[in-house]
């Protein structure tokens, strides 16, 4: 029995532009590399299999160039047994989900694995063709976004749950060799030990080099269109001001320098102060005040 | 009594049996230094023995032990000078004799009391074993004494001698027979000569092994020992995995049950006790045949059949067992052990606590924020934040996770830099340099990562140059005080309450608006129990005008944890009563308007317990920075941005 788990690595970008306008880009800090969550999930399901299998050989897949080591490693240490790394002789940038696809099915059927988990988007991504695409691939079923493993069907077969909408849950017995993607929360996160992360350090890396896929993708993403901005209230920026000012002053959220003076002096001096000020701006009535007296 | 040669012969022969009794419980050569533990301290053991003050802090059972040490101590000396042939000055001799009387009233009277007490307090498990026999022996001894010089008293000086008034009164009593004498002084020769020999095999073994602890007690009691991560294996699996200072505590516990009278997971009605988990560890010891510091014992069972998971993730590490314990046992380092080694060898961390560590590692925080947010508390406040190197920088506030993420704590961050501002203090903070201490993954048990995030941070904070820091959370002031020296991080640190005092003293700031209500203090355990800091909380609450003092029924070394320590801040708490709660109640009862703490975790666990009680007078809880920053006089103009929210 092979489990093929499909992860991804993602440049993850965390800082969403920070509060401070003078730093209002992300920089190389504010970005992380690591594993895709919904693939870790999909290692977690991998290991649950392997312990309803009795046995079985977890084998990561990943495409592209190592730029997660630590992460990959950490995968290693939670209890994959080896790792694959597929590199495409021309290709260059960021593939289009079909070209993923097609290079990680031919890799499965290299693999000759039988079970293949990937998650059931990326986070960067949140496309979640993939896994679909890969199954179409190979010509295998597909369930998607699965929540658990039940069990084990006698031979070749095994029952999942999906998650479907609104709490609505669905077991789907499926034959093997099949394609699952993962959703979150389908098993407790994992925690590697350290011993085993040692362990994992001197796990070496296959590398499969494919030439590239002429046949062109069959879906393209021909546009992308950039979230709106939120709107936010802020209180109108200060007229006086020149254009530039006035742009800064709405960028850090129109923060208004207060004006105003400070009393000092004894507790009376700053009391008839208070009071003269009110007087002043009309928010108290001298003449209303004594004639209140004069009661 | 005159010895003779048969007699030195059993002498030696109990001496003898004593010493194999020992030799086997310990593997020599002695080891001295390292693991640590210092070099032996003979005038702290002197100081000790002579003053039990750590034993007296029961009361009672203190002073009865008192009196049976001294009586020991004083008839062995007199036993021994009798054998040389001199004569004492009569009024010498009287007055040793009225002392030696006295003891040995006090001795019996201690005995008994210990005797009673056991046999009150006889439910099996918490009874250490092997005391009734040594009690029962310590009691043959003192009466046949007693009959002993009554019998003599009779034959020699018939009627009331008042340096010997219970030897007198017994007179009345005991046969003037020499041969009854001299049978009383064999019984009472044999019991000492069987009371050394058993000394190892009984309870009494902590006359030797407490006092090896004592002599060798750490420099810094409940310092966790630090670990190679190129050892393989990490923690202790078997008690073979401790080292000889941890085994020496297992040896050392006579299980007189203090640490459990103040253990917040036992009280709370959790599994956890530490007085089980060092009979846990010393029944195991004696399972593998190992002694201390031998680590090549035979097979030993896992430790976790003797102390189960939830004993071990239940503990707050807030050290009132290792503050408490007379003889300086720490189950808690041992219960941490235990933790390093289901973590890091097994991966074995609780579910809840997983992901907190995962973002620990991947963002540098518990909250999972990332860095590039650690600064966002203070955005539009004069925060400066450090760049280049520290000239110029008086001191940098050491925010901390909580501080920089918490909604909550971030007030108390706010309010030390409004603190901080109008003392004219020049401080700096390292904004998104900084990582998380390091605190939560060593008490969770993974050491490897708290290495790497104290590397990093002593990496930044040796290349600006630091010296003196000011931390808001007392777990961030126990980590960099004392923890990361011995990774090369030398720092001046203090905590926020001890340098706001400080400043208050130096008359930098002063408070002005009055607070009228009464408080009380959470002692945080970080604070007070580790690093003993107690005095410039109160103090500062006494600084601010009109406000009323008073203290919870627990307070400073007794001070009971608010539950979130040790990690538990990240674990749920199934078993028992909440500790949060327990707490709460008890500032509850007091009847305080205020609950001041000085702890991000102790804020938390006692916001949430307070909340989950009912009642008409719930009492806020409150930050001590916070309270003072609320009624600081204000000397700067308008124009400071940290007032700009005032």
């Amino acid at each position: 029995m092979k489990i093929i788990v499909c992860v991804k690595q993602i440049r993850h970008t965390f800082a969403r532009s920070s509060m401070d306008p003078g730093e209002n880009f992300v920089g190389p800090e504010d970005t992380i590399h690591r594993v895709n969550p919904y693939d870790e999930a999909a290692l977690g399901l991998a290991i649950r299999a392997r312990k309803l299998f009795g046995s079985a050989q977890i084998v990561l897949l990943t495409l592209g160039p190592v730029i997660a080591e630590e992460d990959l490693r950490r995968c290693l240490a939670i209890g994959a047994d080896d790792l694959y790394q597929i590199s495409v002789n021309g290709e260059e940038g960021e593939l289009d989900p079909w070209s993923k696809a097609a290079y990680l099915a031919r890799a499965s059927r290299e693999l000759d694995g039988e079970l293949i988990l990937c998650g059931k988007e990326s986070l960067d991504g949140r496309n979640g063709l993939v896994g679909a695409f890969m199954a179409h691939r190979l010509g295998l079923p597909f369930v998607s976004g699965i929540s658990d493993l039940v069990n084990i069907e006698g031979e070749g077969s095994v029952k999942v749950k999906r998650n479907a909408l609104r709490g609505t849950r669905e077991i789907i017995e499926c034959s093997l060799p099949a394609v699952f993607s993962v959703d979150l929360g389908s098993s407790a996160p994992e925690y590697p030990a350290y011993r085993q992360l040692r362990k994992a350090g001197s796990i070496p890396v296959h590398g499969l080099r494919f030439e590239k896929d002429i046949a062109p993708p069959k879906t393209i993403a021909v546009r992308t269109i950039a979230p709106r901005p939120r709107p936010k209230c802020v209180p109108p920026p200060d007229s006086g001001l020149p254009a530039f000012d006035r742009v800064e002053q709405l960028l850090m959220g129109s923060r208004v320098e207060k004006k105003g003076a400070v009393l000092r002096g004894s507790p009376e001096s700053q009391v008839e102060g208070i009071m003269s000020f009110l007087e002043e701006h009309g928010f108290l009535d001298s003449k209303g005040k004594e004639a209140s007296e004069r009661q | 009594m005159v010895l003779t040669a048969f007699d030195v012969l059993l002498i030696a022969a109990a001496v003898m049996v004593m010493l194999a009794g020992i030799s086997g419980k310990v593997a020599l050569p002695w080891p001295s230094g390292g693991n640590g533990a210092r070099g032996g301290d003979w005038a702290g053991l002197v100081k000790y023995l002579v003053g039990h003050e750590p034993i007296l802090k029961r009361r009672f059972a203190g002073i009865c032990h008192l009196f049976i040490f001294w009586g020991w101590a004083v008839f062995l000396i007199v036993a021994v000078l009798a054998q040389f042939n001199f004569t004492l000055p009569s009024p010498v001799a009287l007055l040793l004799a009225a002392l030696l009387e006295l003891l040995g009233i006090l001795m019996l009277a201690g005995t008994l009391y210990f005797l009673a007490r056991r046999f009150a307090a006889r439910n099996g498990n918490t009874a250490p074993e092997g005391t009734v026999p040594a009690m029962a022996i310590m009691l043959v001894i003192l009466v046949t004494g007693f009959l002993a010089q009554g019998a003599r008293l009779s034959i020699m000086e018939p009627g009331f001698n008042w340096v010997a008034p219970a030897g007198s009164l017994l007179t009345c009593a005991v046969p003037g027979s020499p041969l009854f004498m001299q049978i009383m002084i064999r019984i009472h020769f044999f019991a000492v000569l069987l009371f050394i020999a058993l000394l190892p095999f009984t309870a009494m073994r902590h006359v030797v092994f407490a006092s090896a602890n004592v002599l060798y007690r750490k420099k810094n009691s409940g310092e966790l020992a630090p670990v190679s991560l190129d050892a393989g294996t990490y923690g202790a699996g078997t008690v073979l995995d401790l080292s000889w200072k941890q085994m020496l505590d297992a040896e050392a516990c006579v299980s007189c049950g203090r640490c459990e009278e103040n253990c917040p997971a036992f009280l709370s009605g959790k599994s956890l006790s530490p007085r089980t988990v060092m009979r846990g560890v010393f029944k195991q010891m004696a399972t593998a045949g190992t002694g201390v510091g031998n680590h090549n014992g035979g097979l030993a069972p896992v430790l976790e059949d003797a102390v189960t998971a939830d004993e071990i993730w239940a503990c707050t590490t807030c050290m009132a067992c290792v503050r408490h314990c007379p003889v300086f046992a720490e189950p808690m380092c041992e219960i941490i052990e235990m933790r390093r080694h289901r973590v890091m060898n097994q991966g074995l961390l609780p579910t809840e606590a997983r992901s907190a560590l995962r973002d620990l590692k991947l963002y540098g925080d518990t909250q999972g924020k990332g860095a590039v947010h650690r600064k966002d508390w203070a955005f539009n406040r004069d925060v400066p934040v450090m760049t280049g190197a520290a000239s110029g920088v008086e001191v940098l506030l050491w925010v901390g996770c909580s501080g920089a993420f918490h909604p909550r704590n971030q007030e108390t961050a706010r309010a030390m830099a409004k603190i901080l501002n109008a003392a004219g203090v020049k401080f700096a903070i390292l904004g998104s340099r900084e990582r998380c201490c390091g605190d939560p993954a060593r008490r969770l048990g993974d050491e490897a990562l708290f290495i790497d995030l104290a590397q990093e941070n002593i990496r930044w904070l040796n290349q600006f140059g630091v010296e003196k820091i000011v931390t808001l959370c007392p777990h961030c002031l126990h980590t960099l005080k004392n923890e990361y020296p011995a990774m090369g991080g030398q720092y001046e640190v203090v905590h926020a309450t001890e340098y706001v005092m400080d400043l208050l003293g130096q008359g930098r700031i002063s408070l002005k608006y009055p607070v009228a209500k009464s408080i009380a203090i959470q002692d945080p355990c970080y604070l007070g129990r580790y690093n003993g800091i107690y005095e410039p909380l109160r103090g500062l609450c006494g600084a601010v005008p009109g406000m009323q003092l008073k203290e919870l029924a627990r307070n400073r070394e007794s001070s009971f944890c608010c539950g979130g320590g040790g990690g538990r801040m990240w674990l749920h708490e199934g078993e028992g009563t909440g500790i949060n709660k327990m707490r709460a109640e008890e500032a509850l009862n007091t009847g305080i308007d205020i609950v001041g703490t000085a702890c991000p975790y102790c804020l938390t666990m006692m916001e949430d317990g307070i909340k989950s009680i009912e009642a008409d007078h719930q009492p806020k809880v409150a930050d001590i920075i916070d309270i003072v920053a609320d009624c600081i006089r204000l000397e700067v103009s308008v124009n400071d941005p940290s007032e700009g929210e005032e």
